[in-house]
């Protein structure tokens, strides 16, 4: 027994595949950022929604044969498979009885796997146990037709329709900060709605025909005192009333309260839900803007080119700036870049991230930039320095770009002065303003050009100046017209947007 | 060639514009206020500097700026370079200024000043954040360029008098024989603007314009004895 147990855990411990499809499952039945998650997510949604419907539409029609099978055999099987997986990526039971194999081999005691066996089920059992999980396995039910009584868990068809809305998670975690609060309320009514039920139950027990037992009591406390009141059951004694009194005002009153804890809940949170769902937004897509920091520099950036880019997020780390932006009309939110959390929050295993260190302190940016490269180098960093003393230090970081802003100023005032005619061509070139502009082709991107000369590519029709290929770091100028393309060439080109558009539709299709 | 400018200012970015300017063999002339920043001007050569209250009319007069081809106020304290800039435009009508902006705000009140051209430091800089997004080998290319790093730069040339050019169309040119592209012109007739030769407008060259070539630097160098001669060889 031990020994097979052992060769199971040792097999799946040396399989690659059994852990990459763990971790796949695991990927996309719970980690939000995993970009394939959607669609199980909407496949379950699909079939909760078609399934609900199925079943009360059956309660007055009859339903097709295939309809039927549809919802008894497809939905719960996929239904019971999901809760099976999920069971199964919870934890791991494999890795600790290698663990524990490895630690007795070492320590040479006798080696044992049930220990650590039943730390693994309980676990198991204790996941079992939570609410999700329990309403995944009661969803699971309705199917069975011979027990009628088995449908009313359809609700809890519906209610495993929770799981897949975000907005429902927020809520309850919205109040279960305040649980205190709730709780006492909680308490006070049940307070309240005894004595006031015992209360009623030993005045009119007697005098009142609609009172027969304490049920009817109780029942009829808790009708007044949410203010529903159906009248079903109303007092009939002066002493009855006087209690029906007390209990209407302390209703008034409790409802008030529990609105007021319930909105004063919700505005505290307010803000962090907000940022919530402006990182989640820029988490599904593909590739984002960081931008640190909301001083001129990036006002300048936003001014000019705002427009141009769907999905940012400015982090300012001063709630005045922050709000500044916003303002402004930008997606700011109030978090320090520099905190490993912060930027730990976003998609940076699924996403490409430019992260750009705007602030005005090189101190805060080389930070910002160490932080980012240290959770993935996959993060692009571009970082603005003071002054070229700064260079090497930002380099060491590991930006991508550095940034001079006093030293692009000065270039161009450099030019103006020594070439005023080029200031303006490279002014116009720089700012894009002008018709024409540089730009690059990438032979990745556009593969029609892969293995052609230069002669053959279509640079006069598309009416483009072609400069030269940019090929492993080294800028080739104007080089030979046979010169053939290569795999991860760039070819600098200058010319119109039109133009350049029209050249990449020529060979994007390797046409 | 030689021009000669007068420079307003030795701070972050005085001192780097005097000392390239030095390099290119301009006549600079140092103006200073602030009692550090014109000693570090004297220190680093340039002994002609002057120590002069940029508020005082009559010592912006005693400089006789309108001997000096272009004025350039760049001045680390924004309000008096605004202040200087107005004062020079106000007294010296004709006057080409230029100068630099260190915020959003100051680059209007520049130009409303009467600076002819003015630089600001955070439009550059938030346009080549832009360009690095979107093409950064193509930035980095271009501005190796601009400062002849890696020996290929730009160079604008006038058409002599009796040139071969004279006369040629644009979309004629073909001056790859002698390693250069030709990347515009500004053409005298048409106004002093820039115009691409991708633009798509076929020109007709005349002596007297101006065209911006790109290439290496000797042959650029050698391009620059060739477009004397009369005749293509």
């Amino acid at each position: 027994m031990n020994k097979t147990l052992l060769s199971i855990a040792l097999f799946l411990h040396a399989s690659k595949r059994y852990k990459k499809s763990k971790k796949f499952i695991h990927g996309i039945l719970t980690d939000t950022n995993n970009p394939y998650k959607k669609y199980v997510d909407i496949t379950i949604i699909f079939l909760i929604i078609t399934s609900v419907f199925i079943l009360i539409y059956e309660v007055k029609n009859p339903v097709p044969k295939w309809l039927d099978t549809y919802d008894i055999y497809f939905v719960s099987l996929i239904f019971s498979i999901e809760y099976l997986l999920r069971l199964w990526v919870h934890n791991d039971i494999s890795e600790p009885i290698v663990k524990e194999y490895k630690e007795a081999l070492f320590l040479q005691r006798a080696f044992s796997p049930f220990g650590v066996l039943k730390e693994g089920l309980v676990e198991k059992i204790k996941y079992m146990f939570t609410p999700s999980a329990l309403i995944d396995l009661l969803a699971i039910f309705p199917a069975y037709r011979p027990l009628r009584v088995l449908r009313i868990f359809v609700l809890f068809r519906v209610l495993k329709l929770l799981r897949y809305t975000k907005s429902i998670n927020q809520f309850t975690e919205v109040l279960s900060n305040k649980k205190f609060e709730l709780l006492t309320l909680l308490f006070l009514l049940f307070f309240i709605v005894m004595t006031a039920g015992i209360a009623i139950y030993v005045m009119e027990e007697k005098t009142n025909p609609n009172i027969e037992s304490l049920f009817d009591a109780l029942y009829w406390a808790l009708v007044t005192i949410s203010t529903v009141g159906y009248g079903d059951i109303s007092p009939v004694t002066p002493e009855g009333r006087t209690i029906s009194i007390l209990v209407i005002i302390s209703g008034i009153a409790m409802i008030s309260f529990a609105t007021s804890v319930i909105v004063s809940a919700f505005s505290e949170k307010l803000s962090e839900l907000k940022e919530n769902r402006i990182i989640e937004q820029v988490n599904k897509s593909k590739s984002f803007l960081l931008v640190c920091g909301y001083g001129q520099m990036t006002k300048m950036f936003f001014r000019h080119y705002g427009g141009e880019y769907d999905n940012y997020i400015i982090l300012e780390n001063s709630l005045e700036r922050m709000e500044q932006a916003r303002k402004d009309g930008y997606d700011a939110i109030h978090e320090d870049a520099s905190r490993y959390e912060t930027l730990n929050k976003f998609n940076t295993d699924h996403c490409d991230i430019t992260i750009l260190c705007l602030t005005a302190s090189d101190v805060e940016n080389i930070y910002i930039t160490l932080n980012a490269k240290s959770i993935s180098k996959n993060i692009k960093v571009i970082a603005r320095a003071s002054d070229s003393s700064m260079l090497s230090k930002f380099k060491h970081a590991g930006a991508d770009h550095i940034l001079m802003p006093n030293r692009v100023a000065n270039t161009m005032i450099h030019t103006a002065i020594t070439q005023p005619t080029m200031y303006k061509a490279i002014h116009a070139i720089l700012t894009g303003k002008s018709v024409a502009r540089i730009d690059e082709i990438r032979a990745y991107e556009c593969e029609g050009i892969i293995g052609k000369s230069i002669d053959e590519l279509a640079f006069k029709q598309a009416k483009l100046l072609f400069m030269g290929i940019h090929r492993r770091g080294e800028f080739i100028f104007n080089p030979l017209h046979t010169e053939i393309v290569q795999d991860h060439d760039i070819l600098l080109v200058m010319g119109r947007e039109i133009s350049l558009d029209y050249f990449k539709s020529l060979y994007v299709r390797g046409v | 060639m030689f021009k000669s400018i007068l420079l307003f200012g030795y701070g972050t970015h005085g001192k780097f514009i005097a000392q390239g300017l030095e390099n290119d063999g301009f006549s600079v002339q140092v103006v200073e206020s602030n009692e550090h920043f014109y000693t570090q001007a004297v220190e680093d050569g340039f002994k002609h500097a002057l120590k002069v209250d940029v508020t005082k009319d009559e010592d912006l007069v005693a400089l006789n700026p309108e001997s000096y081809e272009q004025l350039v106020c760049v001045m680390d304290d924004e309000h008096l370079n605004v202040f200087l800039t107005l004062s020079l435009r106000s007294l010296f009508k004709e006057s080409y200024i230029l100068s630099i902006s260190d915020s959003i705000h100051t680059t209007k009140k520049l130009q409303m000043a009467g600076a002819n051209k003015v630089i600001d430091m955070y439009e550059v800089s938030a346009n080549k954040i832009h360009n690095i997004l979107n093409r950064p080998i193509a930035t980095q290319l271009l501005e190796e360029f601009v400062v002849h790093k890696n020996g290929i730069g730009f160079r604008e040339y006038v058409i002599p008098e009796g040139s071969f050019l004279h006369g040629l169309m644009t979309d004629d040119i073909d001056l790859a024989k002698y390693g250069v592209l030709l990347v515009g012109m500004i053409d005298e007739e048409l106004g002093n603007h820039f115009i691409f030769i991708t633009a798509g407008l076929n020109h007709k060259l005349d002596s007297g314009d101006t065209i911006v070539c790109v290439g290496k630097h000797d042959e650029l160098e050698s391009f620059e004895q060739q477009i004397t001669k009369k005749e293509a060889n």
